[in-house]
């Protein structure tokens, strides 16, 4: 099975091509505003690598997020198009979903972070099973204050991974039994396992139904004193 | 032998439109408007706007090629607008058209879109040649084109602060018409004495420029001033008299460029240019001077697909495409 991960949910941005064998192809770059500029010549640096075609692929994967908003979109369009192109399924997969297998390693819950700024981070907890990770709990938005108070209720060895260089330094310091690694961004190889798994298991969702997970509505500053301005036939 | 098939996609603003376009034939032309996403804030929010163009995109262009009753694979190429735009906006159309021409093997253009809004009266006026005097006026620009011939553009008028459509819309919330307020106002000056009310016309000292932030600030005294008097005309007169006002100087900036330039056709594109009062009075100041008047059908005058394909198919003509790795460019400038 040939799959093509995009991933571009935070400042790094990733593609990845895998089949039976493993990562056939991978390229990556760390650049905030660079996701629209970096997938297609990714996609077609990854393919020229691999010998492949866009035509043998068997499916698409997409990292939909949580993250930064505008490279969510840009990778879902990206991914849509392609998938649509060559007319295979197309799998969206969580950037925290994709974190976490990124770090199943050992016995410690996982606690994958993603920055989504003004001062929160989305987080989601896993457990490390064999072959991977599995869920542990809902992802949610979160300060850092209420981070670390779950953190030091939660009496199972922890290992924090993701962005979570975001937070405020104290956020995490001198907390018993909770350690601190990588992987610090999603990768599209993970994002083309998780994938994969899916696919095996049949799942082929509605296209229209791989939409970005923003869990923050739309930040709208409405001039109200000029919005409310009514005249007098309003 | 016929030319090329053309996907062009448009995503720089509030609208979701995708055309397919072949030797000047628009094949099909579909949109999906956010008007209503929008109206409810009194204009148009980015981050929503970016969340309704990733939602539409693929149904849609799907739908265009339905429409135009052909295959994928029958497209030659795929054009996306590359700017002026809302950046989060532009990335939508600009990420699923590279993407799209890449696996499907074929070129990609990124295009300006005012550019676009220059070629719309081609699509339904094959005698349309520059050189012209092009004016271009919407909620996000108002500016007037020197079109020497196609590629070679130069803006010889451009506003100094709000663009039109900006202030329909702005009076238009003030007097609580709603959103978007170009035809809003439209609909409310029916019956309208235009002539009642003579509200400001700017920049009479620069003959092709215009500004149009004092015509807002007028209206409101007046309807403050006039609503505490007890003397307040009826909405239909000073709906009326707005749209004339921004209509008067639209018209006269463009005739002063046609007779600065001497050229003898004028053009238009742009959400205002659905205006019906400016379609008259474009017709009828042309009309006056001997000048041949080219206005697309509202349809082709607001945003849509069909004309960054257009412009597009004349890109690709010369030779030009885009690299995989351009990007989009919210502040682009034409002619530049």
């Amino acid at each position: 099975m040939k799959i093509a991960a995009i991933e571009s949910a935070t400042a790094a941005s990733s593609v990845a091509l895998v089949d039976a064998t493993g990562v056939v192809a991978s390229a990556r770059r760390i650049d905030r505003r660079g996701h629209v500029g970096f997938l297609v010549p990714a996609l077609d640096f990854c393919f020229s690598q691999a010998g492949w075609a866009p035509g043998d692929l068997d499916a698409v994967a997409v990292d939909v997020g949580p993250g930064l908003f505008s490279g969510i979109r840009a990778g879902i369009a990206t991914a849509q198009a392609v998938a649509g192109a060559v007319g295979v399924p197309l799998i969206p997969v969580s950037s925290l979903d994709a974190v976490a297998l990124g770090a199943a390693t050992g016995h410690r819950r996982i606690w994958a972070l993603i920055d989504v700024r003004r001062g929160e981070v989305a987080a989601g907890a896993y457990r490390p099973v064999p072959g991977g990770v599995v869920r542990d709990g809902a992802a949610e938005l979160i300060g850092p204050e209420a981070l670390r108070a779950t953190l030091e209720s939660d009496r199972t060895d922890a290992l924090v991974v993701g962005e979570w260089q975001a937070l405020p330094a104290a956020t995490l310091r001198g907390l018993h039994g909770v350690k601190t690694g990588r992987p610090r961004y999603p990768a599209a190889a993970a994002v083309a396992d998780i994938a994969r798994n899916r696919v095996e298991k049949g799942e082929a969702p509605h296209p229209d139904e791989v939409r970005p997970r923003y869990m923050r509505e739309p930040d709208v500053t409405i001039n109200w004193s000029d919005y409310r301005e009514e005249g007098p036939w309003a | 032998m016929s030319g090329p098939i053309i996907l062009g996609l448009e995503t720089s603003c509030d609208e979701t439109a995708i055309g397919v376009v072949r030797d000047g034939v628009v094949l099909s032309n579909v949109l999906s408007s956010q008007v209503d996403d929008h109206a409810r804030f009194g204009g148009v929010v980015p981050e929503v706007a970016a969340r309704a163009h990733v939602e539409a995109i693929r149904s849609l262009t799907h739908r265009a090629l339905r429409d135009a009753g052909i295959h994928q694979l029958d497209v030659d190429a795929v054009a996306a607008t590359r700017g002026p735009g809302l950046a989060g906006a532009l990335m939508v159309g600009f990420s699923y058209g590279k993407a799209m021409a890449w696996a499907l093997d074929r070129p990609f253009l990124g295009v300006d879109h005012m550019e676009g809004h220059l070629f719309a009266p081609t699509l339904e006026h094959p005698g349309f040649e520059p050189p012209a005097i092009v004016l271009l006026a919407s909620g996000g620009h108002s500016q007037i084109v020197l079109t020497r011939a196609w590629g070679d553009y130069e803006t010889v008028g451009a506003t100094i602060d709000d663009a039109a459509g900006e202030a329909f819309d702005k009076v238009a919330r003030f007097l609580g018409l709603g959103f978007p307020g170009g035809p809003a106002i439209d609909r409310a000056s029916d019956g309208g004495d235009a002539t009642s009310i003579d509200f400001p016309r700017a920049l009479g000292d620069r003959p092709t420029d215009l500004s149009f932030s004092g015509l807002k600030t007028a209206v409101v005294t007046f309807v403050r001033r006039h609503h505490e008097a007890g003397d307040l005309p009826p909405l239909s007169d000073v709906a009326a008299a707005v749209q004339e006002a921004i209509v008067d100087v639209l018209v006269a900036k463009t005739m002063n460029a046609v007779e600065q330039t001497g050229v003898k056709v004028v053009a238009g594109g742009g959400g205002v240019l659905a205006n019906r009062r400016l379609r008259q009075r474009l017709t009828e100041a042309c009309a006056a001077r001997g000048i041949r008047l080219f206005l697309p059908s509202p349809i082709l005058c607001t945003d849509n697909g069909a004309m960054v394909a257009a412009a597009a198919a004349f890109r690709l003509e010369r030779g030009e495409t885009s690299p995989l790795d351009s990007e989009v460019d919210s502040s682009l400038r034409l002619g530049s």
